[in-house]
């Protein structure tokens, strides 16, 4: 399914206008790497809700920034796996 | 303080996006032939089957204006306000933060509504699929004080800035409060103007359904037709100007070319309707004093009005009613709306821009479709466009809620203003 969340992550931010022609699932989401800036953390956050229910806190979409999109996509997989067996 | 001892501002740029064109010498020639901008709206158009004549501004995409990663949820009107501010900035050959301190440069760009279309399709998706259809992005999108903010952004301006949504009077508000500004010492230069984009289902039925607007006309070109016995409503428009405003010393300085000056400005309320203008037109004349001693100026020295005439029957009626009063003799009186249809919050703005050209230029341009003048709009109509010396002008904007701006231009440095 981590393949599956990539996927949808990097779609999303060619949505937004941002270059992902060298993004890969290791490419870090804060200025490290495509240096997102808050509203576009709460949009992502909003698609990934929106596209596998999983909620982020205020102080978890903070947290994205020093994450890369596979961990990004694990924690939203392994949320999934929760509310799936709950 | 006298006005001999004011700081003289003056017009150094001008940027429009029109429905009759982004360039001003293609804007003021058809203002000029009566070069109609109105038109039937096509089909796909917001506006398509809701009305018989729309004034639409040329297309512009975001890319065009913003930044990759800025251009996305951005209303029309802030994208028209930043094409119009990057032709006004170049045409005045001004770098910010080059030529001129940052924190001496001021923006005010005004608009009645703001971007109520992205508001009401952002509405309308968290309608049908609830919050998470509603983009984050939305505020920065749609709210009117954006104009300026991304305009500062985009320039890095870091004096005075401000939006003043004044509905029909906000351009000319804005065009006003750069004057202020630069009388009172607070900035050297000012960007200012107004953008409107009101073609958004809602907003266009509202006005529909309140009898406003201009039907019943074959041909679109002939619906706004202000000061005329058959006029019926006024033609919604869309678009931009913007001024940029120096003092004249600082203009001078740097060698700036000098369109006209900006010398007076009036403002006053009606205090009456939130609609309808006092008929007696009393407080509008008063706006128009005001600007003449804001200008220095005795009435006689107005040889032209670019008039707000909407194309309604009582506004028309009671502006002329206005111009009387406050000058005696009527000045040559025109209104641009034949052909550019009414633009709202950006109506100000490009007919002050209009006003400046005819100043500048030595020609007043004619009321289109003017055929039969309305007998109780008993004023000097410019009927075929008028060419020879200007030297001072005034431009009216009116507004819903009562709002009057009278705004004087004249000949660069004639006046000590």
């Amino acid at each position: 399914m981590i393949a599956e969340v990539r996927k949808t992550v990097i779609d999303g931010l060619a949505q937004m206008n941002y270059d992902v022609s060298d993004v890969t699932g290791d490419t870090v989401l804060g200025p490290e790497g495509l240096d997102l800036e808050s509203l576009a953390i709460a949009e992502l956050a909003i698609l990934l809700e929106d596209t596998y229910g999983s909620k982020f806190t205020e102080e978890e979409m903070s947290g994205f920034t020093g994450l890369t999109i596979d961990q990004i996509a694990g924690e939203v997989t392994a949320r999934t796996a929760v509310g799936a067996s709950a | 303080m006298p006005a001999s001892a004011a700081r003289t501002a003056t017009i150094t740029g001008m940027g429009v996006f029109t429905p009759v064109g982004r360039d001003l010498d293609q804007f003021f020639d058809a203002l000029c032939v009566g070069r109609s901008g109105i038109v039937n709206p096509p089909e796909g158009h917001p506006t398509f089957g809701a009305v018989d004549a729309a004034a639409i501004a040329p297309p512009i995409e975001a890319i065009e204006v913003l930044p990759p990663l800025a251009a996305r949820v951005v209303d029309r009107f802030l994208l028209m306000a930043l094409a119009a501010a990057d032709d006004a900035i170049r045409d005045a050959k001004i770098e910010i933060g080059t030529d001129v301190d940052p924190y001496r440069v001021g923006v005010v760009v005004s608009t009645g509504v703001g971007g109520m279309s992205t508001y009401e399709q952002q509405s309308f998706g968290w309608q049908a699929r609830g919050g998470n259809a509603v983009s984050p992005l939305l505020y920065p999108g749609f709210l009117p004080n954006m104009a300026s903010a991304r305009i500062g952004i985009k320039y890095g301006i870091r004096g005075f800035s401000s939006s003043i949504s004044t509905a029909c009077a906000a351009g000319a508000h804005a065009i006003a409060e750069a004057l202020r500004l630069i009388r009172d010492d607070e900035c050297d230069v000012v960007i200012c103007g107004g953008s409107e984009a009101p073609f958004g289902g809602t907003g266009v039925a509202a006005f529909g359904n309140a009898r406003a607007l201009a039907a019943g006309w074959a041909d679109p070109a002939h619906a706004s037709r202000p000061f005329d016995t058959r006029r019926n409503g006024f033609v919604l428009g869309e678009g931009a100007g913007i001024v940029v405003v120096e003092s004249a010393e600082f203009a001078q300085a740097r060698g700036a070319r000098r369109y006209a000056d900006l010398i007076g400005w009036g403002a006053t309320t009606d205090a009456y309707h939130p609609t309808m203008p006092r008929p007696d037109g009393e407080a509008a004349a008063q706006a128009m004093r005001k600007a003449l001693r804001s200008a220095g100026l005795a009435p006689g020295d107005v040889k032209y009005v670019n008039a707000h005439g909407t194309s309604t029957k009582l506004g028309d009626q009671v502006e002329s009613t206005a111009i009387r009063a406050a000058f005696g003799d009527s000045p040559a009186v025109s209104s641009t709306k034949g052909v550019t249809g009414h633009l709202l919050g950006a109506a100000g703005a490009i007919e002050s821009i209009a006003t400046v050209l005819a100043v500048e230029r030595g020609m007043m341009p004619a009321t289109a479709n003017l055929e039969e003048p309305d007998p109780l709009c008993d004023v000097d109509h410019v009927v075929k466009t008028r060419i020879g010396p200007v030297g001072a002008a005034l431009s009216n904007s009116f507004a819903f809620g009562g709002h009057n701006v009278s705004l004087v231009f004249a000949t660069a440095g004639a006046t000590a203003g």
